[in-house]
């Protein structure tokens, strides 16, 4: 008697008082890292917390992508690394300050975006990923090549980029450049979110679920692929300049395949195809990357490898037995929902058969 | 100058034909990309040189590869069965699992053999002269052993029974297990026998070519096989024959006449990769792709 009221108590006070969109979860958790400083983080906390939100804006950017258009792509490290390097190009060459060079990158790698998309987004699937797999490596070994060390720095890369606000106190500069990240991050999940819940999003998700239909809608399939395209390489390679000025540096390993493959890991902790599941996935990523695995496991510097082996192995269980992600299962859980009710909270479904007939002659 | 473009070519062609073919088998059998496949080719290196005559077990060479081989080979049907075999039908999944799994192999690896070179013993001294050139007895080994291989493999799958089912499961999944075909446990052995084909060219490789194992050489043999398959057309044997020589002639083409080639070889596959599917999706011999839908 007793529980059954109590139970009938729960379920209509999770049906009324957290019937809330995910979004309104995500503005809460904006409204957290706010004030979150005010209790006084030391600097390499707050250092952490803005490389988290630069992580987020990649993830995110990723998300764009894959989780709308399901273009997959596995060398998103070309736009982040790439704007990186092009900061520092400029900032060494002409000594231009940062709010000029950013948007400059900004603009070069969506150029480029453009450049490489338009014959990449011929070939899809298994085609699409390896193509833009080799991209960040062709380039990458270029930037590394050995007679160009004049212009690039090798091996070394950049060094000694300047922060962002050099004139403040030490302790004041991370807490500014938080506040800065966290900026970005917001005005670029938003613009995000609303080109994902956009009528161009509903395209987007149209020619994931079925392209032929969308080219039979009169739908000019490849204009908006690479309009998804371009969008995401724009917000990943702002990600990359911003990460180049916080660390103060640009090196041939932010093109390297472990870069490609962070925006996965973050994607799928978060939940693919939310926009905002990557925000949480970005958190989690740095809370266990930074806490769990090094204050509270301690793994010794040489068995560092083993971070990545972990991540790697969460995303194939993640896959296996849990693909709708953390920021999905939370508020599935919180609205009490069996089947996730639209295609805004649901994400459109990512999982989909190519035709897979071939002969063995 | 070029005696030594011919005979490596040969070499290199006959060894990527054999890491290739394993791809396109998998590929056209099964239709998982997989994503992982030079993680066998780096396994295998590695492999050989533990069990080889350097290594913890001092075996004969000839040992050490086949034991090599059959590891590599229960790797891959372990693989298979836990990470594959739940989301084969999801084409997405499987890129991104198989390329995490291609990453928790290199970390493994890492951890288990350190980040730096690992010298992969030859497995034969000694050299030969041919158009007056000493080449290695080992690459001529390895060649005729590919060679051999590979006809083997071709007989496996266009005369026996087994070779019959998977043709069958190539063709139609569905109607294939109607007729009594497991084609799990034929997925399965199938994705062995592929993985086994990519362990012993890592090991001709590694062996006879670099000399030196090291845990990020999955990724180029991947590009590579990747390549030679668009290149001869995807699921086709015999083309992977042909495109794996003319991807063996270019690269040692490059080393050869490039001045420092020796660095830019590595992005030759790559390149090659972007180029022919930028340019020509369908394949040298103008085979249609089904990449529609």
């Amino acid at each position: 008697m007793v529980t059954t009221y109590l139970t009938r108590i729960y379920s209509s006070f999770t049906a009324h008082v957290f019937d809330i969109p995910p979004r309104m979860l995500a503005l809460l958790l904006f409204s957290f890292l706010v004030v979150l400083p005010i209790g006084g983080l030391n600097q390499y906390v707050l250092g952490i917390l803005a490389s988290a939100n630069v992580l987020a804006i990649f993830a995110a950017s990723w998300d764009l992508l894959v989780g709308r258009t399901g273009q997959i792509s596995l060398g998103h490290a070309l736009f982040f690394g790439g704007g990186a390097y092009i900061t520092a190009l400029l900032f060494e060459n002409y000594g231009l300050p940062f709010w000029i060079t950013i948007p400059i990158a900004v603009l070069i790698t969506t150029l480029f975006a453009l450049l490489i998309g338009f014959p990449c987004l011929r070939v899809k699937g298994p085609y699409l990923a390896l193509v833009t797999m080799a991209f960040p490596i062709i380039i990458g070994s270029i930037v590394g090549w050995a007679p160009l060390v004049d212009i690039f720095h090798g091996e070394i890369g950049f060094r000694g980029l300047p922060r962002f606000f050099p004139f403040l106190k030490i302790q004041d500069q991370a807490l500014a450049e938080y506040y800065l990240t966290l900026l970005l991050l917001f005005i670029s999940s938003v613009i995000l979110y609303k080109i994902a819940n956009s009528k161009t999003g509903i395209v987007l998700v149209s020619i994931l679920d079925d392209e032929v239909a969308s080219k039979a809608s009169g739908i000019n399939v490849t204009r908006y692929k690479l309009m998804a395209f371009a969008i995401s390489g724009l917000f990943a390679s702002l990600a990359g300049c911003t990460q180049a000025h916080l660390l103060k540096l640009a090196n041939p390993p932010m093109l390297s395949l472990s870069w490609s493959f962070i925006p996965v890991i973050v994607t799928f902790l978060g939940g693919i195809g939310t926009i905002y599941g990557p925000l949480l996935g970005a958190y989690i990523y740095y809370i266990l990357d930074r806490y769990v695995l090094t204050i509270l496991v301690k793994i010794p510097p040489e068995f560092v490898y083993a971070k990545l082996l972990i991540f790697t192995a969460i995303v194939v269980i993640l896959i296996l037995k849990w693909p709708r992600g953390l920021a999905r299962f939370t508020t599935d859980k919180l609205q009490d929902l069996e089947e996730a009710r639209d295609i805004e909270e649901r994400g459109p479904k990512i999982w989909k058969t190519y035709k897979k007939k071939k002969k063995i002659v | 100058m070029i005696e030594a473009i011919i005979i490596d070519g040969l070499v290199t062609g006959a060894v990527f034909a054999l890491l290739a073919v394993g791809f396109t088998l998998i590929y056209g059998v099964a239709g998982v990309t997989n994503l992982a496949h030079g993680s066998f080719f780096m396994l295998g290196a590695y492999m050989f040189s533990v069990f080889g005559p350097h290594g913890f077990l001092k075996l004969e060479a000839i040992q050490a590869l086949i034991l090599a081989t059959i590891f590599v080979a229960i790797i891959a049907s372990i693989f298979y069965r836990l990470s594959i075999n739940p989301i084969i039908d999801d084409a997405v999944a499987v890129l991104v699992v198989t390329v995490s799994v291609a990453i928790i192999f290199q970390q493994i690896v890492l951890l288990v053999f350190g980040p730096g070179f690992f010298v992969v013993p030859p497995f034969t001294s000694g050299s030969t002269a041919i158009l007056g050139l000493m080449t290695p007895n080992s690459r001529l080994v390895s060649a005729v052993i590919s060679m051999a291989l590979f006809i083997s493999l071709w007989i496996f799958i266009s005369r026996t029974k087994i070779g019959a089912a998977m043709r069958a499961a190539s063709q139609d999944r569905e109607v294939a297990m109607l007729m009594g075909i497991n084609t799990e446990r034929l997925y399965m052995l199938t994705m062995a026998i592929s993985a086994a084909l990519a362990g012993i060219a890592g090991i001709f490789i590694a062996s006879s070519t670099t000399g030196v194992a090291a845990a990020s050489m999955w990724l180029s043999p991947l590009a590579m096989s990747f390549a030679i398959v668009i290149l001869g057309g995807l699921g086709s044997i015999k083309g992977t024959l042909i495109g794996a020589f003319i991807i063996g002639y270019a690269e040692s083409a490059v080393a050869n006449l490039v001045p420092e080639g020796g660095a830019i070889v590595s992005v030759v596959p790559f390149l090659v990769m972007v180029l022919i599917l930028v340019i020509r999706p369908k394949g040298l011999f103008g085979k249609r792709i089904e990449m529609e839908e």
